[in-house]
C-alpha cells in the first residue's frame, strides 16, 4: 500500500513541477535568498550585529535573530500558499478526467491509495517549496549573526500543515465537484478572510458582543473552521521563538477538519462512478 | 476457469435527479474463455464500454457480479495480471513515452532492470523506440494508440482489455496492431476487443457478442454468426437450363450471372430432393457451398431487427 501511495505522491510532485507556478515561486525564494544576502552585505547591517553581539545576551541575539527570520519568512510562506492553492486545486479534478482516470484505476491500486497519494503529493510540494525558502533564510541569517536558531526551522512544518488543511478542502470539493474552482475559492476565503476574522473575534470581539445567538453561531464558526490564521500566525511564532507550541486547541481543531474532510474524501471518491 | 465471466452485469445511470433512468447494460451474462480473443461489437451507446469498465472497477454495477480469472472484479489487486487500453486515453503531455510505460509498469508492480527490458521490447514492437524519449504532447492519435497498445502490455497481462485500438491508425499500423494482438493470443493471453471496424473484428476474433442499447443480441463465433442458414449456392456445368422448374414452397431458386444457381431450402431434404432432381435431368453439378454473409452484414441485419422490435 505505501509503495503504491509513495507512487502517486512522487507522480504528482513531477506533475506540479511541471506546472510552472511551482518553479516560480522557486524562482521567487531564490531571488529572496539573494536579495538577502545582498542586503546583508551591502547595508549597513553589521553594526546592528556588533550591537546585538555587544549586549553579550543570547536572549536579545536570540530575539533580533528571530524577528528578523519571521519578517522576512511570513510575506514569502503568505505568498507560497497562495500560489500552492491555485497551482494544487487541479490535481485532484486533472486525475479524476475522462481517459486518465480510466487508466489509474485499471491498475492494480486501491482509489484510498490513489487518493491519499495525490494528496501528499501535493504537501510534499510545497514543504520542499518552504523547507528552501525556510533553510535559506536560517543559513544566511545565522552566519551573519552567528546565532543559530533552530527552532525557526519548524516555521517549515507549521506553514506545511496550514497547507495541508487548506488542501484537504480542496482535495474534498474538487472530489465532489470534479472541478477545481470551487476548492480554491472556499480555501481562498478561509486563508484570506474568514480564518483571521474568527480569530480577531475569539481574541478581540468575542467580550464586546451581546447577542447570545449570534455569539454561540461564532463560536461554533470558530471551532469548526480550520485555523490557518493562528497556524501561520501565532503559532509558528512562538514555535520560532523556542516557545514550543503555546496551544494546542487550534492545532487540534484543525487537524480533526482535515482528518475528517479526508476520510469524507476518500468515501466519495470510492462510491464514484467513472 | 473463464478469463471473464458474468452473471447479469447490469448498470442503470440515473440522471436529473434521479428522475430519470438509462439502462446502460442490462442483465449480460457472459464466460470467455481463457486463451481467446472476444470482440464485442454494438453501435455507439450500446454498452461495451460501460461494460469493460464495469469489469475493471471503474463504474460499479447496479446489479449482477462479474469475475475476472475468477477473482472478483472488485479485487482491485486482480488487475496485476490485467492490461487495459482505454478508448481517448490521455497521458500527462509533460511525459515522455518511455516515462509513460515508466510509470504504468511500477504501478503494475513492475520494476528495475525487468521494466527497462519490458518497455524497449514493446517500444519496439509498436514501432516508437525512436520516440521513447520525446514528450507525448508530440505525438499524433496513431503514435498515441501505439503508446497505449504497449502500455497494456507492460506488465505481460494474461488478460487484456482494448478499447478501439485502432482509432485513428493507419492501415499498416492496423495491420501491425492486429499482428501484436494474434501473437498475444498465441501466448494463451485473453483479449476482449471492442471496435466499429467489423472487418478486422472479423479477422482476429474467435467468438463475438452484438450488443445494442445496453443488452446482449447474439454470442457466438464469427462462423456461427455469418452462416447463412439452409442457403446454398450450386455451381452447375451447364449454364443454359429451366431453373423455375425445380422451384416449389420447400426450395426458392435463383439464378446468378455466371449461371450458378443461388437456393434457399427450408431444410437439408428439401436440398437433397433439388440435388435428386438435377440429376435425373443429367445437370452435372461442380460444387454446393453453404452461403455465408459478411460480418457486417449480419451486424446490420441484427440491429436493424433490434431497433424493430423495440419500437
Amino acid at each position: 500500500m505505501i509503495k503504491n501511495v509513495w507512487l502517486i505522491t512522487l507522480f504528482t510532485l513531477r506533475e506540479a513541477m511541471a506546472r510552472k507556478v511551482f518553479l516560480f515561486f522557486a524562482g521567487i525564494s531564490l531571488i529572496a535568498l539573494l536579495g538577502l544576502i545582498l542586503v546583508f552585505s551591502v547595508v549597513g547591517i553589521d553594526t546592528f550585529v556588533d550591537i546585538a553581539n555587544q549586549s553579550g545576551s543570547k536572549g536579545v541575539i536570540r530575539e533580533v535573530v528571530n524577528s528578523i527570520q519571521l519578517i522576512i519568512i511570513n510575506p514569502l510562506a503568505g505568498l507560497c500558499l497562495l500560489l500552492a492553492i491555485f497551482s494544487s486545486a487541479s490535481f485532484v479534478p486533472s486525475m479524476m478526467e475522462k481517459g486518465n482516470i480510466d487508466l489509474l484505476l485499471s491498475k492494480p491500486i486501491s482509489r484510498d491509495q490513489l487518493l491519499l497519494g495525490k494528496y501528499f503529493g501535493g504537501i510534499l510540494v510545497v514543504f520542499l517549496n518552504i523547507l528552501f525558502l525556510v533553510i535559506g533564510i536560517w543559513i544566511i541569517v545565522s552566519l551573519k549573526f552567528a546565532y543559530w536558531n533552530y527552532s525557526f526551522l519548524y516555521v517549515s512544518i507549521t506553514i506545511t500543515f496550514a497547507f495541508a488543511v487548506l488542501y484537504s478542502i480542496i482535495v474534498l470539493l474538487g472530489v465532489a465537484t470534479r472541478g477545481s474552482i470551487l476548492g480554491m475559492m472556499i480555501a481562498y476565503f478561509i486563508f484570506i478572510l474568514l480564518s483571521p476574522l474568527l480569530y480577531a473575534y475569539f481574541v478581540e470581539f468575542k467580550s464586546v458582543i451581546e447577542n447570545d445567538v449570534l455569539k454561540a453561531f461564532l463560536d461554533g464558526l470558530y471551532y469548526i473552521v480550520p485555523k490557518t490564521s493562528e497556524l501561520t500566525g501565532i503559532i509558528t511564532i512562538n514555535l520560532a521563538a523556542g516557545k514550543g507550541v503555546t496551544e494546542y486547541q487550534p492545532v487540534l481543531t484543525s487537524l480533526i477538519f482535515l482528518i475528517l474532510a479526508i476520510g469524507f474524501s476518500i468515501y466519495l471518491f470510492r462510491k464514484k462512478d467513472f | 476457469m473463464f478469463a471473464i465471466e458474468t452473471n447479469s452485469l447490469s448498470k442503470i445511470y440515473s440522471t436529473s435527479f434521479g428522475k430519470k433512468k438509462v439502462n446502460a447494460l442490462s442483465d449480460i451474462s457472459l464466460k470467455i474463455s481463457p486463451g481467446t480473443i472476444f470482440g464485442l461489437l454494438g453501435p455507439n451507446g450500446a454498452g461495451k464500454t460501460t461494460f469493460v469498465k464495469l469489469l475493471l472497477g471503474i463504474t460499479y454495477p447496479t446489479f449482477g457480479s462479474g469475475l475476472l480469472l475468477n477473482k472478483p472484479v472488485s479485487n482491485y489487486l486482480v488487475k496485476k495480471k490485467v492490461g487495459y487500453l482505454p478508448e481517448n486515453h490521455k497521458y500527462p503531455p509533460y511525459l515522455k513515452g518511455r516515462d509513460v510505460l515508466k510509470f504504468f509498469g511500477r504501478l503494475s508492480g513492475i520494476s528495475g532492470k525487468e521494466l527497462e527490458v519490458k518497455i524497449g521490447e514493446l517500444l519496439n514492437a509498436v514501432k516508437l523506440t525512436e520516440w521513447g524519449n520525446v514528450k507525448v504532447k508530440a505525438y499524433s492519435k496513431g503514435m498515441m494508440q501505439r503508446l497505449g497498445l504497449a502500455q497494456a502490455l507492460i506488465n505481460d497481462p494474461e488478460l487484456i482489455f482494448l478499447d478501439e485500438p485502432t482509432d485513428g491508425v493507419d492501415p499498416i499500423g492496423r495491420k501491425e496492431i492486429r499482428d501484436i494482438l494474434i501473437e498475444q493470443k498465441s501466448k494463451s493471453k485473453t483479449i476482449l476487443l471492442n471496435s466499429h471496424l467489423l472487418s478486422e473484428v472479423e479477422m482476429i476474433t474467435d467468438r463475438v457478442g452484438i450488443l445494442n442499447k445496453g443488452k446482449l443480441l447474439r454470442e457466438g463465433s464469427v462462423k456461427e454468426l455469418t452462416e447463412k442458414k439452409e442457403e446454398y449456392k450450386i455451381k452447375l456445368v451447364e449454364t443454359e437450363y429451366n431453373y423455375g422448374k425445380y422451384s416449389d414452397q420447400n426450395t426458392l431458386i435463383a439464378k446468378n450471372s455466371d449461371g450458378s444457381l443461388s437456393v434457399k431450402v427450408n431444410d437439408v431434404t428439401s436440398l437433397n430432393l433439388l440435388v435428386d432432381a438435377l440429376r435425373k435431368d443429367n445437370i452435372l453439378i461442380k460444387e454446393i457451398e453453404l452461403q455465408k454473409s459478411t460480418l457486417e452484414e449480419m451486424f446490420i441485419s441484427l440491429i436493424n431487427e433490434s431497433e424493430k422490435n423495440s419500437l
